[in-house]
């Protein structure tokens, strides 16, 4: 069901036949405007490799939403998608690689993780009476928090024959885009043909009615959740074979992309409505937009409002045309054509001029002849990468290039997209600043195939080559924040450690140096050690609880800046006085609590000459001069009495 | 030509959808202090002309003249401004709010930028007085019953200083002796000088409280006539056709019990209810509202629990609370409340009749679309479901042609024994009548059918046997001939209530 819609809508099927088509479906017309919109603005669109990168990077969004359609359109929701995606990835890993578990029997392990986590949903929902939005949600934090503690917060190795779901066949076409066919064939075909499927369309529209014609609801809303559950597995197990390891932190927020795409394909979350081929179309326009966004190099920032409006105009679209179709008139009848047509055609063109619009505003045109430069950050969320930017940008500005920033949104597997868009739209370099160091490797191994020069910036990219890596040592970084507190503490007293996100790797290495730094001064206590995502709300959160339980704690190491200022927040007066507290990154804000004395040092890195010095080896690499391996951009303690003299 | 006392006047109104012309020339009138009844089948365009004059459709030709000058009402805020107020079947209220919040909606008083409570509740106190209705102004709506709700809407209807109110099926959901209350509400009403649109489906009530009949058929005005009109007479312009018998009951031959219930008991809802009905046979179930007739059958098919007893079809013994066995055993559920519980609206007329087969027509896993197609078909054509094709949704059929659909679902299945629980409510003559066929087909294919009914008439006309529930006991059963108006009521009442309501019929 979901191919042949495909087929038809991009084929050269009968006139009559599409049109048909195009006015029963709003969203595929709105894909339709976008695939136009895109392939008039960027050259490098309308490309086979193009086209195929854009399926693969809608495969693991697709396969998801084709679970959570099963349960939209049974009146409920799913949230826990991708966390369970996650968990069921984790577990493969776990059991395959560290315990040796033979691979066929950690991918059943995997799917039965799936189900589980599915069938306890569907437990809650049915007989524990539990309103589905918070029986997932339960579930949504369970799942990743099991993740994370199998895991022990870093991403485990994916045996190498399962790797291989992420490759090609025959070297051009993508595995995952078979799965996310297979899968759809799958979901069109229960949805469609099974008793399972067709009892899902009753309970959505109406329970009572299906339970007095003797269909067992809650048995069903076991089996629904469970479909869900194996089918976020699948899409887990997928989007780790990509990244060829399994990430407890992956497919965060992947629930929402989901539930965008279903509700974009046509359902209704009411329940009673949705189609495989609508959730299809759903995530492809996703993947569209990012792709083509990323293509047409529009600001990062800028991309998250442009999705946000095009999700919007999307479901406008289909649900005016429902409206105008919707008039008292029996199914099939030739009257209301008209103004079902001119609805669609007006709001298709409405989708397509904002978004031609909104992109030839917001892109900024390459000029022709100049080398250009893409620039994939693993976020833009924190002062710190956004310096590594500005860095990057003036010096791009300085030397003529033209340099393409993405945002990874800390997410290793839209890095991965990311990446693959630079490899395909054939950029002289790519600067990379991993997500996650493991994860990145087949992205980068890709764009060393494709000969294009890869810069990795702040962390290094393992089991792939770069050109160079440059960075600042977290794990001496580490070691000199611990020797400043300890120091300044005078060898002895009880310190707290704020903790970056888990799972990544610049707050594994930190917390390495930390603890190494401290060997050497037995005095100091650690009483506690808690994980603040690198964030500054939390680290005020988390040093409050700490200091519930621990008033008398006399340091504090952070594993970055904005930590330490959340820190800083909860110690109220106490900082700088009571207590010391110390950062890491020597982002402008926490020079500045420096300067003020709140803040006792931070390990400075120097984020703009990092993005310097990485822009100037790629143009090196560029021309084939010569380029070091490792570029070590010095890091070093700034207190109240070397701030002046020092600048990121 | 002017009439001073003329209210509205609409002249040749036409309206059509896409595909469909709903009203084809519509002539009204309303004066002043007049119950104006609007008759016609389901279908025959009334919630469209009421539409009209509420401003949610606007007429494709026609004029609309409010006290003698021509209007055009494009809102709910024009019509509110010409003094026209409509009570929908489905009431417009806030639950979670109070009853004086609820008449006041969005013009509550104000003072100083704040809700001046104290005056809205004053002035709400006024205006429940005026409608006889006696709760607090501060109730939660949530909390009261269906008529009250009712009056509450009146309420509201009074607060906007209304001079047309259109009342659409206003007792449709009530007992007759909240019908009676209305009644007195709406002559005192009239009385006010207020004009009054009332629709209705029974046909005594316009006697009872009508001056003038408008009778709509197919979209079109097709007479006007004084309220003392017989009813066979406004059977006749309503249908187009005189309907010789209005319950064609064919007695077929009464063969072994095929449902026995036995000593069947929910505490504090029904108690040591014992009953049995034969292949060929109808049993009414009478009784008053609450009276605990809807409990015993959802308990009889396995929707609800019990707590003791015993049902038997056939001589086997099902198990409690499931509904599966009964199915199994033959047992089918026309349900009471058809929209809500019956039918599932967005779906199309096939999968609805295919909803009790579905597991049947499944192997392993995967449902003979094919087959359930042609059964669907098959049964639609054999109930006369008037209908554009089996893909039209459920929720676009006429209420009658709507309960077709969950009765034929259940033919499908081979049901033996059919509960049908208020089969007719809100269904127009025509398409009762050709229910009341279906039940006879049924009998006399050896099926055995019980059926709750709130209409007496129609329970009385169309049973073989009479049971007759009160406060949770069987209280009595009669044959046929001995079954008349004043003994069911009088056994519907025979053991002390608190709450006198009487069922609809007189």
């Amino acid at each position: 069901m979901a191919a042949e819609t495909l087929k038809s809508g991009t084929g050269a099927g009968g006139a009559a036949a599409l049109r048909r088509l195009l006015l029963d479906n709003g969203a595929l017309t709105a894909l339709i405007a976008l695939v136009i919109a895109m392939s008039a603005l960027s050259g490098d669109f309308l490309t086979t490799d193009n086209l195929l990168n854009v399926g693969v990077q809608a495969a693991v969004t697709a396969v998801l939403a084709f679970g959570v359609t099963f349960v939209i359109v049974s009146a409920g929701i799913d949230l826990s998608v991708g966390s369970v995606a996650a968990l069921s990835a984790t577990v493969l890993a776990w059991s395959a690689t560290a315990h040796g578990v033979p691979v066929v029997l950690a991918v059943l392990l995997a799917l039965a993780t799936g189900v589980a986590a599915g069938l306890v949903n569907g437990f809650l929902i049915s007989y524990g009476k539990l309103p589905p939005f918070i029986a997932t949600l339960a579930m949504l934090s369970v799942g990743r928090g099991l993740a994370l503690v199998i895991s022990d917060g870093s991403p485990i190795a994916f045996p190498a024959s399962i790797s291989h779901l992420g490759d090609t066949l025959g070297g051009w076409l993508p595995v995952p885009v078979l799965v996310m066919v297979a899968m759809g064939l799958i979901a069109a075909f229960v949805l469609g043909r099974t008793y399972i499927g067709r009892s899902m369309y009753a309970i959505g529209g109406n329970e009572e009615a299906a339970r007095l014609s003797g269909l067992r609801v809650p048995k069903q809303k076991l089996a629904i959740y469970a479909l869900s559950g194996v089918f976020a597995a699948v899409a887990g197990v997928v989007l780790a074979s990509r990244l060829s390891s399994a990430q407890p932190q992956a497919a965060t927020g992947y629930e929402l992309d989901a539930i965008a795409s279903v509700v974009i394909g046509g359902a209704s979350l009411a329940g009673g409505t949705g189609k495989a081929s609508g959730t299809l179309i759903g995530a492809l326009i996703l993947a569209v937009l990012r792709n083509g966004l990323n293509l047409l190099n529009v600001s990062a920032f800028w991309q998250q409002v442009v999705i946000g409006v095009v999700i919007a105009l999307a479901v406008l679209l289909d649900t005016v045309r429902r409206k105008a179709g919707a008039a008292p008139t029996p199914i099939g009848s030739p009257g209301g054509g008209k103004g079902k047509q001119f609805a669609t055609y007006g709001l298709a063109a409405v989708v397509a001029v904002a978004i031609v619009g909104a992109t030839s505003f917001l892109h900024n045109d390459p000029k022709s002849g100049t080398q250009k430069i893409g620039l994939s950050l693993s976020t833009l969320n924190n002062p710190f990468f956004v310096q590594i930017r500005s860095g990057a940008q003036a010096e791009a500005k300085k030397l003529g290039v033209d340099l393409t920033v993405t945002d990874a949104q800390n997410d290793a597997s839209q890095q991965a997209n990311q990446l693959q868009n630079f490899t395909s739209s054939g950029l002289g370099a790519i600067v990379v600043n991993p997500v996650d160091s493991d994860a990145a490797s087949n992205p980068v191994a890709a764009a060393g195939k494709a000969k294009i020069p890869v810069i990795a910036v702040d962390r290094g990219v393992n089991k792939a080559d770069v050109n160079a890596l440059v960075a600042s040592d977290n794990v001496a970084g580490g070691e000199q924040a611990a020797k400043a507190i300890a120091d300044k503490l005078g060898g002895s007293g009880k310190i707290v450690i704020l903790q970056g996100l888990a799972g990544t790797s610049a707050a594994r290495e930190r917390a390495e140096g930390f603890a190494k730094g401290l060997q050497a001064y037995p005095g100091i206590e650690v009483v506690a050690q808690q994980p603040a995502d690198f964030d500054r709300t939390k680290g005020l959160d988390v040093m409050s609880n700490l200091l519930q339980a621990h008033p008398d704690v006399q340091g504090v190491i952070a594993a970055n800046d904005e930590m330490a200022l959340g820190a800083v927040k909860a110690l109220g007066s106490k900082a700088g006085e009571s207590v010391q507290v110390v950062g890491f990154d020597g982002t402008p804000d926490g020079l500045t609590a420096v300067e003020q004395g709140t803040l006792y040092a931070s390990v400075a890195q120097q984020p703009s000459q990092l993005g310097k010095i990485a822009v100037d080896n790629a143009v090196k690499a560029i021309k084939g001069e010569k380029v070091e391996e490792t570029v070590k951009v010095p890091v070093k303690v700034v207190t109240k009495e070397t701030v002046a003299g020092f600048s990121g | 030509m002017s009439d001073p006392d003329e209210l509205l006047r609409i002249e040749g109104i036409r309206k059509s959808f896409p595909g469909v012309v709903a009203l084809d020339g519509v002539d009204f009138d309303l004066r002043r202090g007049e119950v104006h009844v609007l008759l016609g089948e389901n279908g025959a365009g009334k919630s469209t002309l009421i539409k009209t004059l509420s401003g949610a459709h606007s007429p494709d030709e026609g004029r609309i003249l409010v006290g003698g000058e021509e209007v055009r009402i494009h809102g709910a805020q024009d019509s509110e401004r010409l003094g026209i107020a409509t009570i929908y079947q489905e009431f417009n209220l806030v639950p979670d709010l109070t009853v004086a919040e609820n008449i006041f909606l969005g013009r509550q008083p104000r003072r100083f930028g704040m809700i001046d409570r104290k005056r809205m509740e004053a002035d709400a106190s006024e205006l429940l007085e005026r409608v006889g209705l006696s709760v607090s102004p501060r109730a939660r709506v949530r909390e009261l019953g269906i008529a009250r709700l009712q009056m509450v809407e009146i309420a509201k209807a009074l607060s906007l200083d209304t001079r047309v109110l259109i009342m659409d099926e206003p007792t449709a959901v009530l007992t007759s002796e909240e019908v009676e209350k209305l009644f007195v509400i709406v002559r005192k009403l009239r009385e006010d000088g207020v004009g009054i649109v009332f629709i209705t489906h029974h046909l005594e009530e316009i006697a009872a409280l009508g001056d003038r009949v408008t009778v709509i058929r197919d979209g079109r005005s097709v007479g006007q006539v004084p309220a003392s009109t017989p009813e066979e007479e406004l059977v006749r312009l309503m249908v187009g056709r005189s309907i010789d018998q209005q319950y064609p009951r064919e007695r077929a031959a009464a063969g072994d019990a095929l449902l026995s219930v036995e000593g069947l008991s929910r505490d504090g809802v029904f108690h040591d209810v014992s009953f049995e009905v034969r292949a060929g046979e109808v049993v009414g179930v009478a009784g008053l509202v609450g009276a605990g007739r809807t409990e015993v059958v959802r308990a009889v098919f396995g929707a609800d629990p019990y707590d003791r007893g015993t049902v038997r079809v056939s001589g086997t013994s099902l198990k409690r609370h499931d509904i599966g066995a009964a199915m199994t055993a033959g047992i089918g559920l026309v349900p009471e409340d058809r929209k809500g519980q019956g039918l599932v609206l967005d779906q199309s007329v096939e999968e609805n009749l295919g909803l009790v087969t579905l597991k049947s027509a499944t192997k392993a896993g995967i449902v003979d679309l094919r087959g359930q197609r042609d059964a669907a078909a098959r049964i639609a054509g054999q109930l006369g479901v008037r209908m554009a094709g089996l893909g039209q949704q459920v929720r676009t059929l006429s209420g009658g042609n709507q309960q077709k659909v969950v009765i034929g679902k259940w033919l499908l299945a081979d049901t033996k024994v059919l509960i049908l629980d208020e089969p007719t409510r809100g269904i127009d003559v025509g398409a009762k009548v050709e229910i009341y066929q279906l039940i006879n087909e049924l009998t006399a294919a050896g099926a055995a059918v019980l059926m709750i009914s709130s209409d007496l008439p129609e329970v009385l006309g169309m049973s073989d046997r009479v049971l007759v529930m009160a406060q949770g006991r069987i209280a009595g059963e009669l044959s046929a001939d001995e079954a008349t108006q004043d003994a069911v009521m009088s056994l519907a009442v025979s053991i002390p209530t608190t709450e006198l309501e009487a069922p609809r019929g007189r």
